[in-house]
């Protein structure tokens, strides 16, 4: 038995009739920045929403602090939902709370705290990331770096030891995904979380990721660090890296 | 083999391309025969220049010819470099249909799919509105009054008006044919059991399918298709009990406030005609009435309103879960929300219709 935190084995899932992850293996260490790269439309997203109990596999190993997540029944796979701070590529907060609110949520559900303790800890989460004082602010009145990092906040209310971050940077202007990458390497150093990423933003894998996975049409196709992706010897993956087209995009996205 | 060159126009555009295709065909291509174009003189080509230079290498290919470029220079080769995947590549061929009785099977699978997805449904939310509280796993209370308000209280004047003007309308029919015979009097009993017992619960649950099914199918599209539902999976909380059964809940409490208004509602239309248009006693008209007006209707009556709530929200709640796309999904779901509740409505009410006239009399 080996001492990963996250362990995938042999993971197959189907949208409908088509194949969109084949045979998925990799294991995530703790307190790594776990990063899972690929073009558009690799099966990154539905990767994730496997790795945490949103969707069903069609078949394979999902283990997780050394419990399957397919052999766990519903009152199972929520508890062990509950060790896990997810935050949503369209943020997912719900629009019809404050911001404080959602991030006050599960605190509420299963923090077991009484009101005044959880206002404070809704202030110091909102605080990490940069959103003190946005309590009383409804989700529709976030620009869209405000809306993933209160999403992020609410993600890390319960003090999850892992979370899971789809698509940090996607539409946010450059510096504000540098202070989403520094925000996520603050929070892995001061919290100690492991946290596991879907991107394909390259400064910003370079900046924060202690291990790479790269997906291509639903097969793992590279696992390793960084510097062994720059270098690697699958071809599509130092093309990824040194951000190369295709020879003919409109025949490749056929 | 045999090579037919063709000269290009110095300016490769919409006329001049077709007028190049147009020379082409005309050129007395012979099956297999290699076109050449020579663009030496070519110096600009425009978009669709350049389509018509694709249609020419699909209509070459077509007479299993082979098209070929030559002495292009400058931009114009590099225009040609990125357009001559398109040159070769055939569109691709439309996906060919399933055959009747794949698509009977399909339909049927998916037919059965979408039942277990509802029994499921319907099983869950009794569950968590009736048992679940009382096992000590929680109720979500917190939006019932919310729901309430907003299912019920809003919902007065819109159900009172169109039960009202219903009454009116009924108590118009019937007096016309009635005062034939000189019994317009028993337009009383017409309207009062019409609505005790059909009008008032078809009525009113039709309203709230428009405003509430609708509502609610909206609702939850929008919250699945901005991730909201997944969410709430994520934290591990169940989407049936935090969503479904407050709106289970509230909607059975108030579809009954909501029917026994229509019956008020519906008998008053029908009276403000007997009594102020057809001129008939009031004490009379009241004495009619309330002679009509029979436990066993009412009881009907609300029992219908206790089941068209349920099936409302089901159906809203089974729509909204069950979208897919964006914000097209969101009003597609929306609109089959409704018409299943208005036609689940009718057929209830038939099968009550039914039970109660032909099977329990």
């Amino acid at each position: 038995m080996s001492d990963a935190f996250i362990e995938v084995q042999d993971l197959v899932a189907h949208y409908g009739e088509q194949l969109v992850l084949d045979r998925v293996s990799f294991s995530v260490q703790r307190n790594e920045i776990f990063v899972v790269i690929g073009g558009s439309g690799c099966g990154k997203t539905t990767l994730f929403k496997h790795m945490t109990g949103l969707l069903t596999p069609t078949s394979g190993q999902i283990i997780h602090a050394g419990q399957d997540i397919m052999t766990l029944d519903e009152d199972g796979l929520s508890a062990l939902q509950r060790t896990i701070g997810i935050a949503f590529q369209s943020s997912g907060l719900f629009n019809s709370m404050t911001v404080g609110e959602n991030v006050a949520m599960p605190l509420r559900e299963f923090g077991d705290m009484d009101e005044t303790l959880i206002a404070s800890v809704v202030d110091l989460k909102l605080s990490l990331v940069g959103l003190a004082g946005a309590q009383r602010m409804m989700p529709s009145e976030l620009s869209g770096g405000m809306r993933k990092r209160a999403s992020l906040a609410r993600a890390i209310a319960l003090d999850p030891p892992v979370v899971y971050f789809d698509e940090p940077s996607a539409g946010l202007d450059p510096i504000m995904a540098a202070g989403l990458d520094d925000l996520i390497l603050a929070l892995k150093r001061l919290l100690g979380i492991t946290v596991i990423i879907v991107t394909h933003e390259l400064d910003s894998i370079r900046k924060v990721a202690d291990h790479v996975l790269m997906l291509d049409r639903g097969h793992v196709i590279f696992d390793g660090t960084v510097a062994e992706a720059e270098h690697s010897e699958v071809e599509r993956t130092r093309q990824f890296f040194e951000r190369r087209p295709d020879e003919a995009i409109l025949q490749r996205s056929l | 083999m045999s090579v037919k060159r063709f000269d290009c126009p110095t300016a490769l555009d919409r006329d001049s391309g077709r007028g190049l295709l147009e020379a082409v065909r005309q050129g007395n291509v012979a099956e297999g025969e290699t076109i050449l174009l020579n663009l030496a003189e070519t110096r600009s080509v425009t978009s669709p220049g350049g389509a018509w230079l694709m249609e020419i290498a699909s209509w070459v290919r077509a007479r299993n010819g082979i098209f070929q470029l030559e002495g292009q220079s400058g931009s114009v080769a590099e225009f040609m470099e990125l357009i001559r995947p398109g040159f070769t590549a055939e569109a691709p061929e439309p996906e060919p249909g399933d055959n009747p009785l794949q698509r009977m099977g399909g339909a049927a699978i998916d037919a059965l799919d979408e039942t277990r997805a509802f029994l499921r449904l319907a099983v869950d939310s009794v569950y968590w509105t009736f048992i679940a509280p009382f096992d000590g796993r929680g109720f979500r209370g917190g939006l019932l009054m919310d729901e309430l308000y907003e299912m019920g209280v809003r919902a007065v004047k819109i159900n009172f008006m169109m039960n009202f003007l219903l009454g009116l309308i009924i108590a118009m029919l019937s007096a016309a044919q009635l005062s034939d015979f000189g019994a317009v009097i028993f337009v009383a009993d017409l309207t009062t059991i019409a609505f005790t017992r059909e009008l008032a619960a078809v009525m009113t649950a039709t309203v709230v399918a428009a405003r509430t099914g609708a509502a609610i199918a909206a609702e939850l599209a929008t919250m699945k298709v901005q991730e909201e539902i997944d969410a709430l999976r994520g934290m591990g909380l169940n989407v049936t009990q935090f969503l479904v059964a407050p709106k289970v809940l509230a909607l059975l409490i108030v579809m009954p406030c909501l029917v026994a208004l229509g019956m008020v509602a519906g008998i008053a239309g029908g009276s403000v005609w007997g009594i102020m248009a057809m001129g008939i006693d009031s004490g009379a008209w009241g004495r009619e009435l309330l002679a009509a007006a029979v436990y066993s209707d009412i009881i009907q009556g609300m029992l219908k309103a206790v089941i068209f709530a349920y099936v409302i929200v089901l159906i809203g709640c089974h729509n909204g879960l069950r979208v897919t796309g964006g914000s097209r999904g969101v009003g597609l779901v929306t609109t089959r929300a409704v018409v299943m509740d208005i036609f689940a409505i009718i057929c209830i009410d038939m099968v009550f219709a039914a039970v109660f006239y032909y099977v329990l009399d």
